[in-house]
């Protein structure tokens, strides 16, 4: 029997000194937006900015002294910025003077140094946490920043012999062991602030004698190796102090975060007291739920700190007549952007076990930006609806989905997974899997445009009717949208209005395999059926691969994987890791040149020029529409200077959605980015690209004085060498274009 | 041994390059009109000096976010790479810095030795003299 009580003791030692020394507390890992970077010139607005400090949880404060406000007036904003440590630096408050310019930042100024700042970075949105297995979700604190007076409350009220005891209270066990005789079975109170720890720390909710023995055994282990203020810490981080649905708050930093949306170290009195009185019953405390309650009992607290000495008389009158000082709601723990909180836990899996995510406290900055996110959520969802209505559609028939990135560097800057941005479940923008239309022709020509002896933007193709047999498989008869052929026409014609006829011709005159192996150089990793019906988008795939392709694209041939993640800190703030900014150049610069300009004809003059209601001319937006067949699918890919972004509208039934490219996608891609204010789109030009005047008729060399002549750019050495009959034959001209020629070469 | 020799060429080369960049000392003209991205173009430049490679990075990327399309802050980010043997991107940033510089003869030429050195890492001599003599004729 003693051998056998011995080794229990062992055991339990054993137990409680691992779990103790090893990982306390399972912290969930934190996400957070990308910060914002101020800085003179930059475009940026005073409203942008409250905005932005708003949603920072920035308080407009007229006394302007603590970090975490601002005050503002009509064309300037001071604000007290808090501290932060970023992943190369920690950044300490500094007060801020902002001045704008109408739509720009024109004026950084430290107010403490008065020196004129280059460069200032705000702290970054918590845009979501991944809790660990229980949810238990904390913020943990380090005993010396817990403010001196809720420790002393605490060991008043909880556990007054705290620095005293071993561990137990014999007195107060044998009172309640008194207590349960006399009520029959259970255990109940008595407990010292150890034994309370042990509690929440390693046992379960059963009540039992077994168990409070335990108990009292391992409370007095701990005491036996460790300090009094460590055991405080841990309890400080430990109890349960409050619910919010599936998510449990447990420790004071939280708590304080949870109840006051303030740091621990800034509450009063009665707000302390209110904390100590939830230790003995979150939920029936409540002081959201039963405000009476929780006022009586925060109350009781403070009679009792006052009868102990701790506080005088008056300080109890005041802090009774306070009132509670909660706010009206629990901040959520639920990421307001789960689409892309989605895309980021994605990406980390591939780096990091599961488990370490859940408890690690890792420190993940991501790409998000929040404008963007904001103003794509509004499009996608107002959009919708208006198509609804208009079209006689019942509510919430259609969905959709939307990819943001930034075309030089590849950070998805915002990604909305459903017209109901904030639930929580299938996220299209990365699962959608749909067909792709004519998503895929931009893949078809530049597959040709590399072949500038063959192919240039001027080649002329034939869009008549097209039958194609192959053994062993149906006769393959795509038709144009529009039931018609076109006869010859410009390859950048037959892009700009999205023939059918003629894109395929092209196709299989180039070759399927050419045209997947370019897919895949793009960034497609998903293999496509090598069927001639692929060539005209029969071919799934998810929003976000149709970015990845697009990407490629709108960068010039650079490939870069699409990143949500920037880098990652450890609970410590130390650096773990970095997704560095990572290009590979899988396109020759021209072909991707002349790409780009022949879809900006798609915009300017092809399916997508009802865009031009939207957005200026001047934006020289390339795009690309999609429509599948039965209107199922409705998508659109463009691009600005600086953003790239793709839009699919459609039904999760995968009926007919009544829509094309243009009636549907098109129409959320132009209501977004015309409240995002672009940058114009001037692609850089490659030195082997030259602009040649081509005559419409006869697809020959002109110059600007015939009649409708447009001006391309070749490859060099690739545009017609004859002249058009439409150049005059004046031999002065003739000479001059002789020599022009000759300089151009 | 041919690709020693080219090493020891381009080393030259690059230093001798590298002095003419732009760069934000007094000599020459600021990489940018922002202070913003001359500061963080500088603290990247001390950081490289001080063998903080990926701090030097990361700022450098915090500059092209605001400047997506300066090549200098491109070629500064292909030596960075160079310098931590990471060739392939090496020669990707400095292309990439190529297709923004323009007629800024120098940089291009920057570029192509960054270009050259790389691929002669990577044992490609032929390619490596190529970029070689596209510096060279930059320069001329």
């Amino acid at each position: 029997m003693l051998t056998f009580l011995v080794i229990f003791v062992l055991y339990l030692d054993f137990t409680i000194r691992t779990q103790f020394e090893g990982k306390r507390w399972a912290l969930p890992a934190r996400v957070y937006a990308r910060p914002l970077e101020l800085y003179p010139g930059m475009k940026l607005s005073a409203e942008q900015l409250t905005a932005e400090l708003t949603a920072l949880g920035y308080r407009r404060d007229t006394a302007n002294e603590e970090p975490g406000t601002f005050r503002r007036t009509k064309d300037e904003l001071e604000i007290v910025s808090r501290p932060f440590r970023f992943w190369d630096s920690a950044q300490e408050s500094r007060r801020l003077r902002v001045e704008f310019n109408g739509s720009r930042l024109a004026v950084l100024h430290d107010l403490e140094t008065h020196i004129p700042l280059n460069l200032a970075r705000l702290d970054p949105l918590l845009i979501g946490s991944i809790y660990p297995a229980h949810n238990e979700d904390r913020v943990l604190v380090r005993l010396n920043e817990v403010p001196l007076d809720l420790v002393r409350a605490l060991v008043t009220v909880e556990d007054r012999k705290f620095y005293s005891h071993h561990g137990i209270d014999p007195r107060g066990i044998a009172r309640a062991l008194l207590a349960n005789l006399r009520v029959g079975n259970g255990v109940q109170g008595g407990s010292t602030l150890t034994q309370q720890l042990v509690k929440n720390f390693y046992l379960t909710a059963e009540r039992t004698l077994r168990r409070k023995a335990v108990e009292v055994i391992m409370a007095m282990l701990l005491e036996l190796h460790y300090q009094k203020d460590e055991i405080l810490e841990a309890y400080v981080n430990e109890i349960y102090l409050g619910q919010e649905g599936g998510r449990a708050i447990h420790g004071f930093g939280l708590a304080s975060q949870f109840y006051f949306a303030r740091p621990l170290n800034q509450l009063q009195l009665p707000q302390i007291a209110l904390l100590i009185g939830l230790v003995k019953g979150p939920s029936y405390y409540d002081p959201r739920r039963h405000r009476e309650r929780a006022l009586a009992r925060r109350n009781l607290v403070l009679t009792e700190l006052a009868g102990k000495g701790f506080i005088d008389q008056e300080q109890m009158i005041a802090a009774k007549a306070a009132p509670l000082g909660v706010t009206s709601k629990a901040p959520s723990g639920a990421s307001p952007y789960p689409a892309f909180l989605d895309l980021v836990h994605r990406q980390l899996r591939r780096d990091y076990r599961e488990q370490d995510l859940r408890s690690e406290g890792l420190q993940i900055f991501t790409t998000l930006d929040p404008q963007i996110q904001r103003v794509a959520e509004k499009a996608l969802a107002a959009r919708l609806s208006l198509l609804e209505k208009h079209r006689g559609m019942s509510a919430k028939m259609l969905e959709g989905a939307i990819v943001v990135t930034s075309i030089e560097n590849g950070e998805v800057l915002a990604l909305v997974g459903g017209r109901d941005a904030r639930f929580e479940g299938f996220n299209r923008a990365l699962d959608a899997e749909r067909q792709i239309g004519s998503l895929i022709k931009p893949v078809i020509y530049l597959t040709a445009l590399e072949r500038p002896t063959s192919y240039t933007l001027a080649t002329l193709l034939d869009d008549g009717p097209l039958v194609w047999r192959e053994r062993g498989t149906k006769d393959w008869t795509p038709n144009n949208y529009d039931k018609k052929s076109h006869g010859e026409v410009m390859l950048q014609t037959a892009l700009a209005n999205s023939y059918n006829l003629s894109t395929a011709r092209l196709g299989l005159a180039i070759g399927i395999p050419q045209i997947m192996e370019n897919l895949h150089r793009l960034g497609v990793e998903r293999e496509l059926a090598p069927y001639p019906s692929t060539l005209l988008g029969s071919s799934n795939l998810t929003p976000l691969e149709v970015t990845q392709m697009y990407q490629t694209l709108a960068s010039g041939g650079f490939r870069m994987p699409l990143r949500a993640i920037r880098e990652i800190l450890t609970v410590n703030g130390e650096p773990l890791q970095r997704y560095p900014l990572a290009v590979e150049q899988t396109i020759e610069p021209a072909p991707s040149y002349l790409l780009t300009t022949a879809l900006q004809t798609v915009v300017r003059e092809g399916t997508a020029q009802a865009l031009n209601q939207y957005l200026s001319p001047d934006l020289h937006i390339a795009g690309k529409t999609g429509t599948t067949d039965d209107l199922r699918d409705s998508w659109f890919a463009g691009y600005t200077g600086d953003r790239l972004a793709i839009v699919w509208v459609g039904r999760d039934d995968n009926r007919s959605a009544g829509l094309t490219g243009a009636s549907g996608a098109m129409t959320v891609w132009g209501d977004m980015m015309a409240q995002l204010d672009p940058e114009p789109l001037l692609p850089a030009q490659p030195e082997n690209i030259e602009y040649v005047w081509i005559d419409p008729v006869t697809h020959l060399r002109a110059d600007k004085d015939c009649q409708g002549a447009v001006e391309l750019p070749f490859i060099r050495d690739s545009a017609p060498d004859e002249t058009s009959p439409c150049v005059s034959r004046s031999p002065m001209k003739a000479i001059k274009g002789w020599f022009r020629r000759l300089f151009e070469r | 041994m041919t690709r020693k020799i080219y090493g020891l060429i381009t080393l030259s080369l690059l230093l001798a390059g590298c002095a003419g960049q732009p760069s934000s000392d007094d000599t020459s003209p600021p990489v940018s009109d922002k202070g913003a991205v001359v500061a963080l173009f500088d603290s990247a430049k001390a950081d490289a000096t001080s063998g903080k490679l990926d701090t030097a990075a990361a700022a450098l990327e915090r500059a092209l976010r605001i400047e997506p399309h300066n090549p200098a802050l491109w070629h500064e980010l292909a030596k960075l790479r160079l310098q931590q043997r990471q060739f392939d991107q090496a020669a990707s940033l400095a292309a990439k810095s190529n297709a923004w510089a323009g007629n800024n003869k120098s940089l291009r030429a920057g570029n192509w030795r960054i270009i050259g050195e790389a691929r002669a890492q990577k044992g490609d001599d032929q390619g490596a003299q190529n970029a070689f003599n596209k510096a060279a004729e930059l320069e001329k």
